[in-house]
C-alpha cells in the first residue's frame, strides 16, 4: 500500500461498513469517541464519527454527520477555549484542550478534546482528526479540591479578621482597665494624703503615712508592670531601684547615700505586689530606724540573680538589730511575714557590723 | 533667660478635683505657691494675663473634652517663660517633642515620686543644672536640659 493508498481509506471510512480496510475497522470499533471533519466543506462538517462518540454524546450519527462540532457546546462552555480551537483550526495546527461538552439530553461533560489536521502529501489540510475523552471525573474532582481550597483560605482569611478585631478590643479594653487602674490609685493616694494633712496626732499621722506608702508601692508595682510590654513578668530589680529612689530620694533626707547594685531580676506578675509591699515594708523599716531623727549614712540596696532564684539585700549602717531589727508586732511585722509566704520569699534579719542586713531569698525566672 | 527664686509659681490644669487638691498640697509642702488651678482649656483661657506661673502641671485628658496638648499650645503662647509638666497616666500620648513641654510625671505618682520631681524641677528652673539626680518618677524632655544653657 502507497501514501496515495493510505489517504484513500480515509475516504472510504466515511462508509459506515467501511471496506473491510483493518485500519477504518479499528477507528470504528474503538472505545475511544472519535469524529473526522472536512475542512473543504462549507462549515468543516463532521463526515464521520464512531460508534463510542455516539454513545459519549446521545445523539445518533444521522443528526451528527454534516453538522460542526460546535453542536456540543452549551451555554456553560468557556468561550475563550472555544476561541483557542478556532485558532488552531485557522492556522492548521494540533490543539489538546479540556471543553465543557452537552449531551443531547442536556447533561454536561468535560471533554478532553484532541484535534489535529491530517493533510495530503501535497501538505494540504483534507480532514481534522478529534478524539474525545470524558474526563468529568478529573475535572470535578479538580474543580472541588480548587473551591475547597478557596473556601478554607477565605475561612481563615475570615477567622483571621475576626481574631484580629477580637485583639483589638482586647487591647483597647486592657487599656482602658489599666488607664482606670491607675486614676482609682491616684485617687486612693490623693485621698488618703489628704487625710493625713488634717490628723494632727503624729502617733495616727505617721500610720496614715505608713499606709500611703504601702499605696504608693502598690501603685508603683502597677505602673512599672503596665509600662512594660509583657504583663505577665516583672522585673523586681528594677522595682527596687525605683521604690528606693522613690522613698529615699524625697524631700528631706538627702543626707542618705545609696549604694545599689541591680540585676534584672524577672517573676512572675502575681508575684509582684506581694513582694514588693514586702520591699517597701522593709526599705521604710530600715530608713525609720537606720536613719532616725536626720541620721545621716549609706544604704546598700543589692537585687542578684542567684543560681536557683534570686536574692534582694537592703543593708544600713545604722544601729543594727539591737537599735531597729525586724519589726516585732505591728501590721508591718505582719505584712512581711505573710506576704514574704505568700511570694514564696524567706525574708533573714541579721546584725551586720555596723547596721542591720536584711535578705530577701526567691525564686525567679532565668533572665 | 532670668532664673526664678523659690518659691516658684504654680499652675495646676486637672480635671480630677481630687488629684488637683492632692498636687496643690504636695506643691505647698514643697514650699511654693500655687496660682491657679484649671480642670480645662477654657479655665486656662480664663486667667489673668499676669498669672505668669512659673511651672504648670498639665494632665492630658481634661474636663469639656480639651486636652493637655492644646494647654500646653496655649500656655507657650501666654507666658513663654513657663515651665511645663504633663501628668498623666498616659505618657505614650504625649508626642515625641513633648509639643514643648519640659516633661512628663507619669500617675499614679507617689507623694515621695512626686516631691522628689518638684525638687529636681525646681534645681532645674532656678539654680541649673540639678545637683540632685533625676529622680524615676520625672522624665525630663530635651527642652528641660536645653534651657539650663539659655
Amino acid at each position: 500500500m502507497d501514501e496515495r493508498d493510505d489517504w484513500r481509506l480515509t475516504d472510504d471510512i466515511k462508509h459506515e461498513m467501511g471496506s473491510g480496510d483493518p485500519f477504518a475497522a479499528a477507528v470504528r470499533a474503538t472505545r475511544m469517541p472519535m469524529v473526522i471533519t472536512d475542512p473543504a466543506k462549507s462549515d468543516n462538517p463532521i463526515i464521520f464519527c464512531n460508534e463510542a462518540f455516539q454513545a459519549l454524546s446521545g445523539y445518533t450519527r444521522t443528526e451528527i454527520i454534516g453538522r460542526n462540532c460546535r453542536f456540543l457546546q452549551g451555554p456553560k462552555t468557556d468561550r475563550a477555549s472555544v476561541r483557542r480551537i478556532g485558532e488552531a483550526i485557522d492556522e492548521g495546527r494540533d490543539i489538546a484542550i479540556d471543553l465543557l461538552n452537552y449531551r443531547k439530553d442536556g447533561s454536561t461533560f468535560w471533554n478532553a478534546l484532541y484535534l489535529s489536521p491530517v493533510r495530503n502529501a501535497a501538505g494540504t489540510i483534507q480532514f481534522f482528526f478529534a478524539s474525545q475523552l470524558d474526563v468529568t471525573d478529573r475535572i470535578e474532582t479538580q474543580t472541588a479540591i480548587v473551591e475547597e481550597k478557596v473556601g478554607i483560605e477565605r475561612e481563615v482569611e475570615r477567622r483571621t479578621v475576626e481574631l484580629q478585631s477580637a485583639l483589638e478590643a482586647k487591647t483597647l479594653l486592657l487599656h482602658e482597665v489599666d488607664h482606670r487602674v491607675k486614676n482609682n490609685l491616684t485617687m486612693i493616694g490623693s485621698l488618703l494624703r489628704l487625710q493625713a494633712r488634717t490628723i494632727g496626732d503624729p502617733a495616727i499621722s505617721d500610720k496614715l503615712e505608713a499606709m500611703l506608702e504601702r499605696v504608693d508601692a502598690l501603685a508603683t508595682v502597677h505602673r512599672r508592670l503596665y509600662q512594660s510590654d509583657d504583663v505577665t513578668r516583672f522585673d523586681v530589680g528594677a522595682f527596687t531601684e525605683n521604690l528606693v529612689s522613690d522613698v529615699i530620694g524625697s524631700s528631706g533626707r538627702s543626707e542618705i547615700d545609696v549604694i545599689s547594685d541591680i540585676d534584672r531580676i524577672v517573676i512572675p506578675s502575681k508575684m509582684a505586689a506581694p513582694l514588693g509591699l514586702v520591699l517597701n515594708e522593709v526599705l521604710t523599716n530600715a530608713i525609720k530606724h537606720a536613719y532616725a531623727e536626720e541620721r545621716r549614712g549609706t544604704l546598700h540596696v543589692s537585687a542578684k540573680r542567684q543560681e536557683d532564684g534570686a536574692r534582694i539585700t537592703i543593708s544600713d549602717d545604722g544601729p543594727g538589730l539591737s537599735g531597729g531589727g525586724p519589726p516585732a508586732g505591728g501590721l508591718g511585722a505582719a505584712l512581711i511575714r505573710r506576704l514574704s509566704q505568700q511570694a514564696g520569699a524567706t525574708v533573714q534579719w541579721a546584725d551586720a557590723d555596723p547596721g542591720a542586713k536584711v535578705t530577701l531569698s526567691f525564686k525567679a525566672g532565668d533572665e | 533667660m532670668k532664673r526664678p527664686v523659690p518659691p516658684l509659681s504654680v499652675l495646676i490644669v486637672e480635671d480630677e478635683a481630687l488629684l488637683a487638691m492632692d498636687i496643690e498640697a504636695m506643691v505647698e509642702d514643697c514650699g511654693h505657691v500655687v496660682v491657679g488651678a484649671a480642670a480645662s482649656l477654657y479655665d486656662v483661657e480664663a486667667l489673668a494675663d499676669d498669672l505668669r506661673p512659673n511651672l504648670a502641671f498639665v494632665d492630658m485628658q481634661l474636663a469639656q473634652g480639651t486636652n493637655g496638648l492644646d494647654v500646653c499650645r496655649l500656655i507657650r503662647l501666654r507666658w513663654t517663660d513657663t515651665f511645663i509638666v504633663f501628668v498623666t497616666a498616659n505618657p505614650r500620648k504625649v508626642p515625641d517633642d513633648y509639643c514643648g513641654g519640659h516633661g512628663i510625671i507619669p500617675k499614679p505618682f507617689s507623694r515621695n515620686g512626686l516631691m522628689a520631681a518638684m525638687h529636681y524641677i525646681e534645681e532645674g528652673v532656678c539654680d541649673p543644672p540639678p545637683t540632685s539626680s533625676s529622680p524615676s518618677s520625672f522624665v525630663a524632655s530635651p527642652a528641660f536640659a536645653a534651657s539650663w544653657d539659655s
